[in-house]
This record gives C-alpha cells, structure tokens and sequence, in this order.
C-alpha cells in the first residue's frame, strides 16, 4: 500500500458544490415514486378492487359440499334392511402419475384392485382428463394398503355405500340403489325422493395447511333423507323366503312367490319371490332374478277364484251352502265348449263344490250370476285394479268390461281363466273373506292403527265362506297339507295349466295356495305361488299348500298368536285331485 | 398537552391493532380445533353406523337360524312343545 492518507474532513470533494439541479432531481424522483404508489394502490383498493379480491378468495376460499345423509330403511320392529355406509373409493390424476417410475407400485395396485394391468393403464392414458375413478367403493383393508403403496397421483375419497343386511330374502322389497345413490328397484325407487335428502354447502378459508379457518358466510346445512319404516318383518320375510326357495328347488319350479298380509292393518308383512338376488353383489344379474313377481306377474289364478263367485252366489240369495248341486257326470257343455272335472263327483253341497274343487259345481253356481254382478264383484275386490302400493312395475292383471263377456267367458273366469291378477292382488282379495266381508286397503309402511275396510259381502257369507275354505283343508278338500299344528287355516288351491302364445301349455302348471289363518278369528292372509313345478307333483295343494302351512306356523309364533286348537299328532290324509 | 394526547392515542392504537392480530389468530386456531371436533364426530359417527351395519349383518335371521341349526342343535318351537299362558288382566281385557 502507498499514497497519501487524507482526513476525511478535510477531503477536497466535500469542498466541491454540486449543482443544485441534483437535488431537486432526487427530490423529484422521490416524490415521483410516491406518486406512482399512491396511485397503484388507489388502483389497487378502489378501482381494481373487485378483480382482487376475487383473485384472494380463489386463493383461499373453497366451497365444500356437505353431503346428506340417504335414509335409512327399517323394518317394522326396527331392524335395519337398508343404510348408507361410507366408503373409499380410489381416483387418478392421470397426468401426475409417473408410469415410468412407478411401474412396479402400479402393477401392485392393479393386483390390489384385481383389475388387469393394461385396463388400469388404458384408465391412466387418458391424458385430458384431470379426473379418472380407477376403482369404487372398495373395502376399507384395501383402501389402507393402497394408500400404504403411496403412489403419485392416485388419491381415496369417502362415497356412499348402501348396505343390505337381510341379503336376497328382501331383496325385491327393498330393492337397491345405483353406485350415484340413486334408487332402482323396489322401495328404493319408490320412495327414492323422501329418502334421498338434500345436499348442504359452506364457503370457508383454508389456511396453508389446508385446515378450515373460517367460514365466509352462513353454512346451508345438508338435509337428511328421511328414514323409512316398512310393514315387513324381517323374520316373517326369511322364513317365507326360506320356505318358498326350499319348495322352488325342491319341486324343481322355475320360479315362486309368497305374500303374508296382516289381516287387521292391511300390511305387508312380507313379500318374497325366489329367484332371487343378493342386492350387494349384483354383477351377471339376469331379468329373472330381479323380477319382483308377486306384483308384476299377472296370470290366470285358476281355481283360487271360485270363492268369489260362489259367495256372491251365497250373497244374492241363489244357493245355500247345502244346496245340492248336479255334477255328473264331470262335463258340462257350454255354447259347444266343454268343462269338465278331473273327477266325477255326482251331486255335490256348495260347500263340497269349493272343497272339492269342482268346475262343473262352480260353472253351474255362477252361471245364474248376471254377468254384470260378477265384475262389479270382481273389481270391488280388486281384480284389474292396479294395487295402491307405490311399487315400481305393479301390474293391474286383466279383467275385461263385463258387455264383451261371451257365455263360455262368464263361465270360465268362475273358475279363474280369461282373467289374470298377480298374487299380491289375489291375497288382498282373500281379506275379503278374512275381514267378515271387509276389502282392506293394503300399505307397505308400517302402521299401528287397524284399517277401515270396504264393505263387499255380508259378515255372515264371508263366515260361511271361511268355513268352506277351512274343509278344504281337512280330509276330503283339495289341500290336507295346508295345515298347521295348533292353528286352524283355510283356503283355496290352484292348479292352472300355463298360457303359452294363444292356447295352454300342455304340461306346464302353475300351483297356487291363498289362506287364512286362524280361520275363526284370522290374523293373516298367505298367498303362495309355485311356477312351472316339474318334479311330478304339481297340484297346488302339493306344491303350495306345505309353504303355506310353515309360513303360517311360523308367522304366527311370532306374532304371538295362542293356537286355537288343541295340539296333537297330526296325521296326513289322503287328497283328493282337484280339478284343473 | 396535545402531543400526549396524540402519543397515548398512538400507543392505544398499537396495542389494540396487536390485540386484534392476536385475536384473529387465537380465533383461527378455535377455529381449527372445532373443525378437528367435527370431522372427528363425523368420523365416530361413521363408525357407529358401520358397526351397527356389522353388527346386523351378524344378526339375521339367516344367519342365526343356521347357527341354532347346525351349532346348537336347536328345532323351531312348535305348539305342540309350548306352554301357552294367559295372564288375568289380558284375559279380562280380551273377555271384553
């Protein structure tokens, strides 16, 4: 180092004058700064506002959606038959995820998920799209180890999962919903609206961590589907489902249904049909499992209408139940058709006709009914009527108006051809009998209160009638098997040749059972109905009567119901072929 | 004298202004904590459901008719072993 030290006091550039223009310029430079702040934030704070803060909020605001809650469906003792449960369902940003990096954890997943690697990558090609389910609704184990794969871009959020505890006994009634929640068969359809709920939302500010600060404005808070209590009960439910299915495979029927109604309040208290289908696990579904054909088959019931015709027989005064009737010799003919009797019987009581099943006894009682009284009857309880239960699909069968009836038609839909119902209908007709003459209004929602009934017939026709429906179950009418230990029951059989095109298949039947019981003071109306049983025995009094009895028996335990006769071996006795 | 009126004003205003961010963090932090509650009471409630499910799944009738079946050795009642009882006031009650 070399030179001169100077003070900096006595430096020579302190002594130097600068211009006065340079600090003037400095000042105005400044000031020129001020300004322009001044007016960026004026533009900031008043003009440009509105852009602003709209930019902030985008930054920090986040509207979440609340979802609802769909409700819950009970049975009528509160059991559970439906609910929503939460769920993870795996989602993909296709663009964030590094197949090539990550083609060992993919290949895990796709393993995982039991999805074929080449459909999770096709899932994953999708390039313009920034939202891609790879799979929903797994279980929750799954979920953890997919998460425990920890790959980029593969995310989990919470859906809906119905679940249906009772399985495929239910499954008819309670139907299912689509992977939206959205109802698609049964109760689920039909009271989709009440049980779906509303959707609620809130705007709030999210902090860097992602956590909810504040909420920018009042919350809309979700409404909850409402919960919905059916007639079914579910014990009533599996054991008739338990007691068709064994008696479909048994009798190796191509299908059966069965309805229990409560004779007092008119309910459901159930409704099954096999086959069947596990509501949970629905894939390969075919058209026949999902058919709820208590309600939406109509066919021809066959013998199981005669009740009707002969007591509006009994009710207009034309015959008495000892009336005799000529049978013999097992045929009559009408306008050049002939009806005729699987057996001859001679002359038979009224009440020997509908124990024994004989066309020709039903034709000759009916056939002094104008045709205008049997419709009105017919209709009054229900036949051609679509049933008041909002079920999706419910069929309202055939009755045509009685001016186009021919003679032969008059004759024939006495004995329950030319006229089609569905069961559900059948056994709502049968409270007819069950009711002292009373049509009862049927609901599917469970209610505590006795239904006012329609008034159709006079108590003491419909005593009668419930008297000759008990003898069929006895020695000597078509159905031994219909009864039960400890509980009297009566009813009708049913054994119908099947239509098939314009005529009737020759050897394909359809069985049919509807009863009351107990029969002096009936508690319940069980219809049973058994398709196509082709393992030789087909008469409904073989085929539908037995799962009638055990509905009956066990339904009857388990309303608490005191047997009305006195318990003791019961011996089968030898039936009688009913006519056809 | 109006100078300490303004330095007291100015030292009100610098506290209460610390004040407020310290409130508005204090709120923010409560905020989060009820958050928290919440989704944890949403959770809990989740769980119950679930397990209610479960535990009806367990409890059909299916289910508990094949256990008393084939486990227990168990038949359905019938009348014939049943011992039917009538209690006073309900027979009177059923009498009228």
């Amino acid at each position: 180092m070399s030179g001169r030290v100077v003070a900096y006091s006595s430096s020579p550039l302190l002594a130097s004058r600068t211009p006065v223009w340079r600090s003037k310029f400095i000042v105005a430079g400044i000031a020129l700064g001020f300004v322009a702040l001044a007016g960026r934030a004026a533009w900031v704070q008043v003009f440009g506002n509105e852009f602003y803060r709209k930019q902030g909020e985008v930054r920090f605001a986040r509207t979440l959606e609340l979802p609802a809650n769909r409700g819950r469906i009970f049975d009528r003792n509160g059991l559970l038959l439906a609910t929503s449960v939460p769920v993870p369902s795996i989602w993909a940003i296709p663009e964030d995820v590094e197949q090539g990096r990550d083609k060992a954890k993919l290949a895990q997943l796709a393993k995982l998920l039991q999805l074929p690697l080449p459909e999770l990558m096709k899932k994953l090609e999708e390039d313009e799209r920034n939202f891609v389910w790879i799979k929903r609704q797994v279980d929750e184990s799954t979920a953890r180890q997919v998460a425990a794969l920890d790959i980029k871009g593969i995310y989990q959020r919470k859906e809906y999962r119905r679940q249906y505890p009772e399985g495929e006994a239910a499954a008819h009634v309670v139907g299912f919903t689509s992977i939206e929640d959205h109802g698609q068969e049964g109760v689920e359809l039909a009271f989709d609206k009440a049980l779906a709920g509303k959707p609620g939302s809130r705007r709030v500010i999210k902090d860097r961590l992602g956590r909810i600060v504040e909420d920018v404005r009042e919350q809309v808070p979700p409404l909850d589907g409402k919960d919905l209590q059916l007639s079914i009960d579910s014990k009533v439910q599996f054991f008739a489902y338990q007691q068709l299915r064994d008696a479909v495979v048994a009798n190796k029927a191509k299908a059966g249904s069965v309805v229990v109604l409560d004779v007092h309040t008119g309910e459901v208290l159930a409704l099954a049909n096999y086959p069947s289908y596990s509501p949970s696990n629905r894939q390969n579904l075919t058209g026949a499992q999902l058919r709820n054909r208590a309600l939406t088959d109509s066919f021809e019931p066959g013998s199981t209408m005669k009740p009707f015709a002969v007591s509006l027989a009994l009710e207009k005064g034309l015959v008495k139940p000892d009336t005799l009737i000529p049978t013999a010799p097992g045929r009559i003919t009408l306008a050049g058709s002939t009806i005729s009797d699987s057996h001859a019987h001679g002359d038979l009581t009224v009440t020997q006709v509908i124990q024994k099943s004989s066309n020709v006894g039903t034709v000759r009682v009916a056939m002094q009914l104008q045709p205008r009284e049997m419709w009105e009857l017919y209709t009054q309880v229900g036949f051609g009527q679509r049933p008041q239960v909002p079920f999706p699909g419910t069929v309202s069968g055939k009755l045509r108006a009685w001016k186009t009836w021919r003679p032969i038609e008059q004759a024939t839909m006495s004995y329950g051809y030319g006229v089609a119902t569905s069961l559900f209908q059948l056994a709502r007709a049968y409270t007819v009998f069950a009711r002292d003459g009373e049509l009862v209004p049927v609901t599917l929602l469970k209610t505590d209160q006795a239904a006012p009934g329609i008034r159709v017939l006079r108590p003491e026709i419909a005593q009668e009638m419930r008297e000759m429906l008990h003898l069929v179950t006895l020695s000597g009418g078509t159905a031994p098997k219909a009864q039960t230990m400890g509980y009297s029951v009566g009813g009708k059989t049913g054994t119908a040749h099947k239509q098939e095109g314009r005529g009737y298949a020759e050897h394909k039947y359809r069985g049919v059972f509807v009863g009351i019981a107990p029969i002096d003071q009936p508690r319940i109306v069980v219809a049973v109905m058994i398709d196509e049983p082709s393992a030789g025995r087909y008469f409904g009094g073989d085929v539908a009567a037995p799962v009638f009895s055990a509905t009956v028996q066990q339904t009857l335990r388990m309303l608490g119901v005191q047997p009305d006769m006195n318990v003791k071996p019961q011996i089968v006795v030898q039936a009688v072929e009913e006519s056809i | 004298m109006m100078l300490r009126l303004n330095l007291t004003l100015l030292v009100s205003l610098i506290a209460s202004a610390l004040y407020l961010v310290q409130v508005q963090y204090e709120s923010r932090r409560l905020y989060t904590e009820i958050e928290r509650a919440h989704a944890e009471a949403r959770k809990l409630e989740i769980d119950r459901e679930r397990l209610q499910v479960d535990k009806r799944a367990q409890a059909t009738s299916a289910r508990v008719e094949k256990l008393a079946r084939e486990q227990l050795h168990m038949r359905p009642a019938t009348p014939a072993i049943t011992q039917y009882v009538t209690l006073k006031g309900v027979a009177q009650e059923r009498a009228q």
